[in-house]
């Protein structure tokens, strides 16, 4: 299926990655069109995490591409990559524990030194999160599960990024905060940010997803409109089984 | 039930909080001798913090393991080790700057005779003497251990026993997990704990692994199995357990937990509600 | 009761004191994993710059402050650029050793520059005491007691309301997510490094002025203060640090009370031990955090070793045991004798750091126990030579490896930690425990060596005596490692959680490894003692502890025969070379970084 996609904003090309000698990712190319959410779905050990860590600068491919916005992102430091407009959700949340709520929040705005549009900002990730209003002077690890993820999500938005980078960002939640979290990320969407997510969880994603990408032991074995393949059996046998089902 | 009665390892309340988490909330599991019950659920639902509880590496904060009648709740990885407990990890942990040979025959150290006196201070300093004298009686089950060690490498065919001296480091990321299968079964285990044993791997290697501990459920083997290939896990599990946020949310036979609508909302998602209906109606 | 207060007032003082070291060596543990070996070296070095401020410059007292401080800061970042940002990406065994290196080199560079003699540091301040309810204060107590607030409130503002310190805050709870905030985690290290040295710095001229003297032995002996009171309070955390400070400060003190001045640094090391065995976390962390999950094979590099065929070492082993029929000068032997010996100790701590992954600090405290035990058991029970070398290496072997088991439950630097002052705790009972090692006076007298009742004094004998022992050790240790031990101890280094899955006990097989490891050390130890004649609580010392580090990583860790290479060449070469003594230190400091930065598996390979 062809959607008449606009220009990329993100693009990896030919990326080869290793972990020492072992090969994590083969000839991986994966784009982002601006405004679109791109979903790369695969299981465990499958070289989903590494390709985030690709895109933020934390693992340094041994060849290929990786462009954003047109210019390349090899050789750039993370903090760099993220000043030029990437915000990251990381997995697990990966919240400052020991820091408030608040601070938490603040944290992603480190980049920015507009301080009244920063306060501004806050109160706008209030509104969008009511429920962190009360939460904002606790210890950042005392929260649930899901109220931390709102702080990530709330955290990465700070720094006004052009596109988001997620990771898992339902796992080890409740159904109740899956269903939140999935409305949330179609909202920042709404509001322009490009985002690109990993996940394992294949229905989840491709309900709210443009198009999506099926990752396997660091190969892309599928890729398309997810309205495509969200019917497609292929998804489902590529990283749920392998097995040919009957 | 009747696996109660006959239980190798029963869980009872068992309970694991980190700070304001709670990882494993309230488990109660009974594995028969000979079975096999895949323990499935999303990333984060307290699996392998299960496991953790169950092999020693981590104590409960609630709640009791029982492993063939005893109660082994809190003891040390090495007390069940030697009990009969192996276990793989899910990052796989080989030991780097081993061998493949040395990886497994690491497997074997609980039946090592050297080890084998746990009289204090008198036992290591035996050991210690018979690894420099190194008697014939060391120098033949050492060399037995190997024979063995082929043996069980033998079963990924040609995978491994090309690259039995190569240091593990240099391992494909599929090969470490069969290095720690291979490690796990060298152990002579009574109950094998797999956690995620085919991450990683292609849906060829995928298939191989599922032969394999179809294999060992057939010779007899206990099997614990954490895994997300639901077809593996609907092929070779006797019984399903789903946990999510740290709790049993649902337990029964495959099918019957596949069609189970708590499991499909938690784990499978609504998008494949629809899919999972279908096919179990196929 | 008057003097209980003074005792208070001067803990006090004291563990202010501490707490500036303490704090800099939280902040780098925070954010990068890592116990500044070298904080005290930074110590050391702005004790000196004050000195040269004060005695040279005549620079009135608040300058001298910010003299020393921005000094001492420049020290840190150069340490943190040069030294430690290009090992970010290698195994943490890394940095580790690197921390090391600089702190032997930043001392030999003091030690050159100003001669190891003490020095008056006067504090410029006036001689008054006030009193103050049942005791007194100085106003260079005050001074003290200042600064220590001072910087607290300082540090306080900056990590609560800079930009920066923020960056750090979020940086020491987790570095990679807070480069994916933007933090820029080498501008933070920066930071770290500069605001720790800066503290370090000034701790050292307080320190100074306090005693009105400054030497070059007070570097260790602030490292392992700060320590010990970081880790008391817990690794990275920086309130923390200040109380375990000032709480080492009155223990410190009120141990002097009731027992004497010379129990002071007993105290602090004792509970060091206490703390790491019941807290290791420290006092104030939460008891239980979820278990970690290291990557395989991530605290020593992988490699592959070179492989030297037996008949090489044959040949080798043959031609140095015919040495002596050729007309080699008696300084030649006397030399390669050193090496043997030296060879030993590094047999003994490749198997323990290399094999086993516990990258002891104090293995010196095992050539002590080795030497004390064969020197009194030949002196005062007249046990023939031979036999009280033996018993040296047995006792050696037994109380090394129950002193050194409180660690056994430890990781990585902890484990250095602990070793350091396990072997300082042992050099302290020696000099403590005159009725049985006479103390501060040593031994002398100590019978030659002899076997079967031939004595062996010709460098000849020597010789071929050391070197016989020191290949039937070497010969010992391979067949160790080819056992089923050898495999047992390699499996823990890589990965102890995986091990004890498997039932490998890691106190068992830690305690065999250092058994062994301590037999070889002991029998040095004795070697030497009949050797030398006289020795005392200062003759091993901590430098043969990092030069046998450095053999063991010269030679590869774990490698047998890149042991006695290694010796061979750390003794050798400086010979060859004509290096004057007090240079060699400095030189082996060098290597060992040089080491770690550009060929990390040695010269023959980790095994």
């Amino acid at each position: 299926m062809t959607t008449s996609a606009p220009e990329p904003l993100l693009a990896l090309s030919n990326v080869n990655t290793f972990y020492g000698q072992a090969q994590v990712h083969f000839d991986l190319s994966i784009t982002v069109a601006r405004g679109h959410i791109v979903c790369l779905l695969g299981g465990n050990a499958s070289g989903k995490s590494t390709t985030m860590k690709i895109i933020l600068g934390l693992v340094k491919p041994r060849s290929g591409e990786v462009t954003f916005d047109g210019a390349s992102l090899i050789g750039l430091s993370t903090p760099q990559i993220v000043r030029r407009g990437i915000a990251s959700v990381p997995e697990a949340r990966r919240l400052f524990a020991d820091m408030s709520v608040r601070e938490n929040i603040l944290m992603g705005a480190f980049v920015r030194n507009d301080r009244d549009a920063v306060a501004q900002d806050l109160d706008r990730m209030l509104t969008l999160f009511p429920k962190l209003g009360q939460r904002l002077s606790q210890r950042a690890g005392s929260l649930s599960g899901g109220e931390q993820q709102m702080v990530a999500m709330a955290r990465a938005l700070m720094s006004r990024p052009r596109m988001i980078v997620m990771d898992e960002p339902t796992m080890g939640l409740s159904p109740l905060y899956v269903d939140r979290v999935l409305e949330l990320i179609r909202a920042i969407n709404q509001e322009g940010v490009s985002v690109f997510m990993v996940e394992q969880n294949a229905s989840l994603a491709l309900e709210i997803a443009h198009e999506a990408y099926v990752l396997q032991t660091g190969k892309i074995v599928l890729s398309g409109s997810a309205r495509a393949l969200k019917d497609d059996p292929r998804v489902r046998d590529a990283y749920l089984g392998g097995s040919e089902a009957a | 039930m009747a696996e109660q009665l006959h239980a190798m390892l029963s869980l009872r309340g068992l309970t694991r909080r980190f700070g304001g988490l709670t990882a494993v909330d309230a488990i109660d599991l009974d594995l028969a001798r000979g079975e096999l019950i895949s323990i499935i659920g999303p990333n984060g639902a307290g699996k392998t913090t299960l496991f953790n509880l169950v092999t020693g590496l981590d104590r409960p904060d609630a709640g009791t393991v029982r492993f063939e009648g005893q109660d082994i709740t809190g003891l040390s990885p090495e007390r069940l080790a030697a009990e009969g407990i192996a276990r793989t990890f899910q990052l796989g942990r080989v030991f780097g700057n081993l061998s493949v040979m040395d990886n497994v025959l690491i497997g074997a150290h609980t039946r090592l005779r050297a080890v084998k006196p746990a009289v204090p201070v008198i036992g290591p300093l035996l050991e210690l003497g018979l690894a420099l004298l190194r008697p014939s009686s060391v120098k033949a089950e050492e060399e037995r251990l190997r024979e063995e060690v082929r043996a069980i490498l033998a079963r990924f065919g040609e995978r491994l026993l090309p690259r039995i001296d190569q240091p593990a480091y240099s391992l494909s990321y599929a090969n470490r997990r069969r290095v720690e299968i291979a490690r796990a079964l060298a152990l002579k285990p009574r109950l094998l704990l797999l956690d995620e044993p085919t991450a990683g791997m292609n849906p060829t290697e995928t298939a191989e692994m599922q032969a394999l501990v179809a294999e060992l459920k057939a010779e007899g083997l206990t099997i614990l199995l954490i895994e997300h290939k639901l077809e593996m896990v609907m092929r070779l599990s006797d019984r399903v357990i789903v946990m999510d946020e740290g709790k049993k949310i649902a337990e029964g036979p495959g099918e019957q937990v596949r069609t189970d609508p708590k499991v499909i909302e938690a784990y499978l998602g609504h998008g494949l509600s629809g899919a999972a209906e279908q096919e179990s109606a196929a | 009761m008057s003097s209980w207060l003074d005792y208070t007032i001067n803990g006090l003082i004291v563990g202010n004191v501490y707490a500036l070291v303490a704090v800099g060596l939280a902040l780098i543990f925070g954010v990068s994993r890592l116990i500044n070996f070298a904080q005290g070296s930074i110590y050391l070095v702005g004790a000196y710059i004050g000195w040269v401020a004060v005695v040279q410059l005549h620079t009135p007292l608040p300058l001298t402050i910010i003299v020393v401080a921005a000094a001492a800061a420049v020290v840190g970042l150069i340490i943190e650029r040069f030294g430690l940002r290009p090992l970010q990406n290698s195994v943490r065994i890394a940095p580790l050793l690197a921390t090391i290196g600089i702190s032997f080199v930043l001392d030999q560079l003091v030690m050159l520059t100003f001669s190891p003699n003490p020095r008056a540091l006067p504090s410029q301040l006036p001689d008054v005491r006030f009193q103050l309810g049942g005791g007194t204060i100085g106003p260079l107590d005050l001074l003290i007691a200042g600064v220590g607030i001072t910087s607290a409130l300082l540090l306080f503002v900056f990590l609560r309301y800079s930009k920066l310190g923020w960056a750090v805050r979020a940086a020491s709870q987790d570095r990679d997510a807070a480069m994916q905030m933007g933090v820029d985690v080498n501008r933070v290290n920066q930071a770290v490094f500069g605001i720790a040295a800066a503290l370090g710095g000034v701790s050292g001229m307080l320190v100074g002025m306090y005693y009105n003297q400054i030497d070059t032995a007070m570097s260790l002996q602030a490292t392992l203060k700060g320590v010990v009171a970081e880790v008391v309070g817990g690794a990275g955390n920086v309130p923390g640090a200040v109380i375990g400070s000032l709480l080492l400060g009155l223990v410190e003190s009120y141990g002097v009370a009731v027992f004497g001045t010379s129990y002071r640094n007993l105290f602090a090391f004792l509970l060091l031990v206490v703390v790491l065995v019941l807290r290791p976390n420290g006092l104030f962390a939460s008891a239980r955090q979820a278990p970690p999950e290291p990557l395989t094979g991530t605290f020593i590099a992988p490699s592959r070793p070179v492989r030297i065929p037996r008949w090489a070492l044959a040949v080798a082993a043959a031609g140095f045991a015919i040495l002596p029929f050729f007309p080699v000068s008696f300084y030649v032997l006397q030399t390669l004798i050193n090496a043997w010996l030296l060879g030993m100790l590094a047999l003994s701590l490749t198997l323990v750091a290399g094999t086993m992954g516990q990258v002891s600090l104090g293995h010196a405290a095992l050539l002590a126990i080795g030497a004390y035990t064969s020197a009194l058991l030949s002196l005062t029970l007249s046990v023939p030579v031979g036999l009280a070398v033996i018993g040296g290496g047995l006792v050696s072997a037994a109380l090394g490896t129950l002193l050194i088991s409180p660690s056994f439950r430890l990781r990585g630097h902890y484990v250095s930690i602990a070793t350091l002052a396990i072997g300082e705790i042992v050099s302290l009972v020696i000099l403590n425990w005159e009725s049985v090692t006479r103390g501060p006076i040593g031994i002398s007298g100590i019978p030659p060596l002899s076997l079967f009742g031939y004595d062996l004094i010709s460098p000849t004998s020597i010789y071929w005596f050391s070197f016989a022992v020191m290949v039937v050790l070497a010969l010992l240790q391979g067949r160790l490692l080819g056992s089923h031990l050898g495999r047992s101890f390699r499996a823990i280094r890589d990965d102890d959680i995986a091990a004890r899955a498997y039932g490998l006990s890691l106190n068992r097989y830690k305690s065999l490894a250092f058994i062994f490891g301590g037999f070889a050390a002991g029998v040095s130890g004795g070697i030497a003692a009949h050797l030398y004649s006289y020795i005392n609580h200062e003759t091993f010392n901590t430098q043969q502890s990092i030069l046998a580090l450095t053999v063991v990583i010269l030679g590869g860790l774990g490698n047998v025969v890149g042991a006695i290479v290694g010796s061979v060449a750390l003794v050798g070469l400086p010979e060859v070379f004509r290096i004057a003594a007090e240079y060699r230190i400095l030189i082996y400091g060098i290597v060992l970084l040089l080491l770690v930065r550009f060929r990390p598996q040695g010269l023959l390979g980790t095994i």
